[in-house]
């Protein structure tokens, strides 16, 4: 008698949970908790934070989305700055993974897919209504993710592409002292330089204490090579035609390019050291009025640059973003590709339908407000009309605002710019609509190499950009004469079978230009 | 005596060889001592010895250890790659030139020093200045290729401001290729000369001090000891160190490159070992980055080979 009772029960909870199912699924909203299994773990490999001096193993955010959805995470959390270097060996060896994989990169040549180590993730879309809503809502990031067998191994981590990008910044005060606007070409640019090193800009008394431009070597690429119609970020680049192009590898432009910066090196206005030069330098040289121009993030712009001058008062930009350069070609930035990192399912993972639930949770539109926002009370409020405010304590104590897990680089957050916008002082926000949306150029599409490709992509790709990057600095420090030995270079990248890459290339392109 | 009367009695028994069971149970206590160290190798040396196989197949990722044994056999395949591609020479001279210079630089100073300092009258100072040249041995290298950066810094550096001072043009020398391999040198030796003296000086002070009254006595110039006593006195030391240096040559130091390279001295700074690091850490090409660590391995053991050889010859001791 009581065993029947209990059945009966039991037969009436499981049949409303089947309805409780089926309603959630309608609603496309997964159904929390997750699991009611007590203890239930699931571990995931990820990145730190990008502060040196936080460590998200607590983060109360993170917490919470653990908590909403009845799991324990178990972190294995590895520095950013050593991602690929600590992950990659990890990941080969393929012993004891946890259940989630942040990935190292975004596996374009399938390295990790190939091997059979991640789970396929299309097979358990009735347990991910959060991920295949995303997909169906952004299909151009579904067709970069489709691998070429037809599944999808992965759930994207995306960023914003066309605003709060890598731009041209100027000491806005100076522009005003020598009474001119932003330079948009080349020449003119070359013009404010030598005008900040005849002069005493910062009015200091001192001529000669002035750093023309303060360029971390990564960005003159983005700073410089449009005006030469090259994209040097993307390395390769397809032009009007559909033609897939190296840039390094452009004849009359990349020399061109060579010799504009070795002479602005011989002239002192590209600083000797250009080549060490970091974030930390400039921000510092910010602080004590030295420097004319810089190439930046975007977003590094307000709270970063300009705070560091004493009179800047949030209201007008003293380090503001200008329109790109443009020399013989009309200039450009260059944009981004909207997935920035991948995290995957680990195949021999004994939890997979708990760690499937739980990524498809963290996709959700609950989690991704969760990142953005963080929690009502901790870190922002809400005002009489509904609009939110963040707190002023997000602004004033980093440290902790980032220890808490807003924006944490271990999930499959979403950036967008309204909530990036939300971050930053009006003039920011009408400085990146003014000057930098409307120059931004999509760089090479994100596309998946087949077996063929990948193999000749690895065999060469690594040796060739090697060989450019040293290369590069050669030519502009003037260790080598760009008009003596320059044609060798050329014939080295040929030798180092830079058509056959190009082949490959304008295969993947052709792709993805098919499928658009 | 009780030793000496129990070996008598064992050998008394001809034929009765002991097994290897009496002969571990004979020598436990020393088998024991001696385990730790045979862990060590077995599992840091000659274990990881079975990867090498990676060299000549196309490793699948994620597939650990038993990968090793199931992946595409692609044979010479990534040793032709290597030797195809354009960065196979430099790299190999790059290796080979960083030790030689090394060596050549590096070897005659502590030598020149230890002789030097037992040679000073002032023992005091002698002894300071001991001191103070070994200390640097035990800077990491972290912290020696930090203060290298700092002080050649072309902006702010003590060096480039000197220069300036005087006239000159500042030089970056940390990213022109010509400065490489000087700096590698010279501040190798700066950390290594006191330390690698200790024991020239130990050499030189267990010469027999009525050498040095008898030479007094014949009128012999301190220049004239120097040559004809200590010299062929510590010759046996020079030669055996310089023999087992040479056994090493091909041991480029790997954190200390990969600390002060970047691309622009890749030309001269770039070494095998750093160039396997890149090529299998950095861009998951296991198979390639071990058939070029095998390459490398490969010619370090001809170079031991021969060193031990050559000291043979030489010396008449020799490691096997």
């Amino acid at each position: 008698m009581k065993n029947r009772i209990l059945s009966l029960v039991l037969a009436v909870v499981m049949l409303m949970s089947v309805g409780s199912i089926a309603l959630a699924d309608e609603l496309n909203l997964a159904q929390l908790p997750l699991t009611t299994e007590e203890g239930a773990t699931v571990s995931i490999l990820g990145m730190n934070s990008w502060y040196s001096t936080v460590d998200l193993t607590d983060a109360p955010l993170l917490k919470e989305l653990a908590d909403r959805a009845g799991v324990t995470i178990d972190w294995t959390l590895i520095d950013p700055t050593v991602y690929s270097d600590s992950v990659s060996p990890m990941l080969a060896s393929g012993k004891d993974l946890p259940d989630i994989l942040e990935m190292p990169d975004l596996d374009l040549n399938m390295d990790y897919i190939k091997s059979g180590m991640l789970e396929p993730l299309d097979t358990h879309f009735d347990l991910m209504p959060n991920y295949v809503a995303f997909l169906e809502k952004n299909p151009s990031i579904k067709g970069s993710l489709t691998a070429d067998d037809g599944h999808i191994y992965y759930v994207p981590q995306t960023v914003v592409t066309h605003s709060y990008q890598p731009v041209m910044m100027y000491n806005m005060p100076w522009l005003e002292k020598l009474g001119i606007e932003a330079p948009t070409t080349l020449d003119a640019f070359v013009e404010y330089l030598r005008a900040i090193k005849a002069n005493d800009m910062n009015g200091n008394g001192d001529p000669d204490d002035e750093i023309p431009m303060s360029i971390q070597s990564a960005f003159l690429p983005y700073m410089f090579g449009p005006a030469f119609g090259l994209d040097l970020v993307s390395g390769f680049y397809a032009d009007d035609e559909g033609v897939v192009h190296y840039a390094a590898y452009e004849k009359e432009a990349y020399k061109a390019y060579l010799t504009f910066l070795h002479g602005l090196y011989e002239e002192g206005l590209l600083e000797t050291e250009f080549t060490s030069l970091n974030r930390d330098q400039i921000t510092s040289r910010c602080a004590n009025d030295l420097t004319g121009v810089t190439f930046d993030f975007s977003w590094q712009m307000s709270n970063l640059y300009s705070a560091q001058y004493p009179n800047y008062d949030g209201t007008v930009g003293i380090i503001a973003g200008a329109a790109p350069l443009s020399g013989e070609h009309e200039g450009f930035y260059v944009a981004r590709n909207p997935i920035s990192g991948v995290f995957g399912i680990n195949a021999k993972s004994t939890n997979i339908e708990l760690a499937v639930k739980f990524l498809d949770y963290a996709m959700s539109e609950e989690a991704q407000d969760l990142y953005v926002w963080g929690l009502e009370g901790l870190t922002y409020e809400v005002d009489d009309t509904g609009a939110r405010h963040y707190l002023p304590r997000c602004t004033e104590d980093t440290i902790w605002y980032q220890g808490l897990g807003i924006n944490a680089p271990n999930m499959p957050s979403q950036q967008s710019t309204p909530a990036t916008d939300v971050l930053l002082p009006e003039w920011h926000v009408k400085n990146d609509r003014e000057f930098e949306v409307p120059f931004m150029r999509d760089p090479y599409p994100t596309v998946y190499s087949t077996p063929d490709e990948a193999a000749i992509t690895s065999m060469y790709l690594v040796d060739i950009q090697t060989y450019v990057d040293e290369r590069a600095v050669a030519f502009i420090c003037g260790y080598a004469d760009i008009e003596t030995e320059f044609d060798g270079y050329i014939a080295t990248l040929e030798a180092m079978q830079i058509e056959e890459l190009l082949k490959v290339r304008q295969a993947q392109y052709d792709r993805f230009a098919a499928a658009l | 005596m009780r030793n000496a009367s129990q070996t008598i009695v064992h050998s008394a028994e001809p034929g009765r060889k002991k097994t290897l069971g009496q002969l571990i149970s004979r020598d436990r206590h020393l088998m024991l001592m001696f385990l730790p160290v045979f862990l060590f190798y077995i599992v840091f040396c000659y274990l990881p010895m079975v990867g090498i196989v990676m060299g000549f197949e196309n490793f699948r990722m994620g597939s650990g250890f038993s990968g090793l044994f199931n992946s595409e056999w692609v044979g010479l395949k990534w040793f032709k790659q290597f030797f195809d591609s354009v960065f196979a020479w430099r790299l190999i001279r790059n290796t080979f030139l960083l030790s030689f210079y090394s060596l050549i630089f590096g070897f005659p100073i502590p030598i020149i020093f230890a002789i030097a300092i037992t040679q000073m009258r002032a023992r005091r100072f002698a002894k300071v200045a001991q001191v103070i040249t070994y200390l640097p041995y035990f800077i990491s290298t972290v912290v020696v290729v930090g203060m290298m950066t700092n002080f050649l810094s072309p902006s702010n550096g003590i060096v480039n401001q000197l220069i300036v001072k005087m006239g000159g043009k500042p030089i970056s020398f940390m990213s022109n290729p010509a400065w490489f391999r000087r700096l590698y040198v010279i501040s190798g030796s700066w950390q290594s000369f006191g330390f690698n003296s200790i024991i020239f000086v130990a050499a030189i002070m267990g010469i027999d001090p009525s050498l040095y009254e008898a030479m007094e006595v014949d009128g012999a110039s301190r220049w004239q000891q120097i040559v004809h006593l200590i010299l062929p006195m510590i010759s046996e030391t020079i030669i055996l160190l310089l023999i087992m240096t040479l056994g090493n040559l091909l041991n480029v130091g790997f954190e200390k490159v990969y600390l002060m390279y970047s691309p622009a001295v890749y030309e001269t700074g770039d070494v095998i070992s750093t160039y396997v690091y890149r090529q299998g850490i950095e861009n998951h090409n296991y198979g390639y980055a071990s058939a070029v660590g095998l390459f490398y391995s490969a010619v370090g053991f001809v170079f031991v080979m021969a060193s031990n050889y050559l000291s043979r010859r030489v010396t008449g001791s020799s490691l096997w």
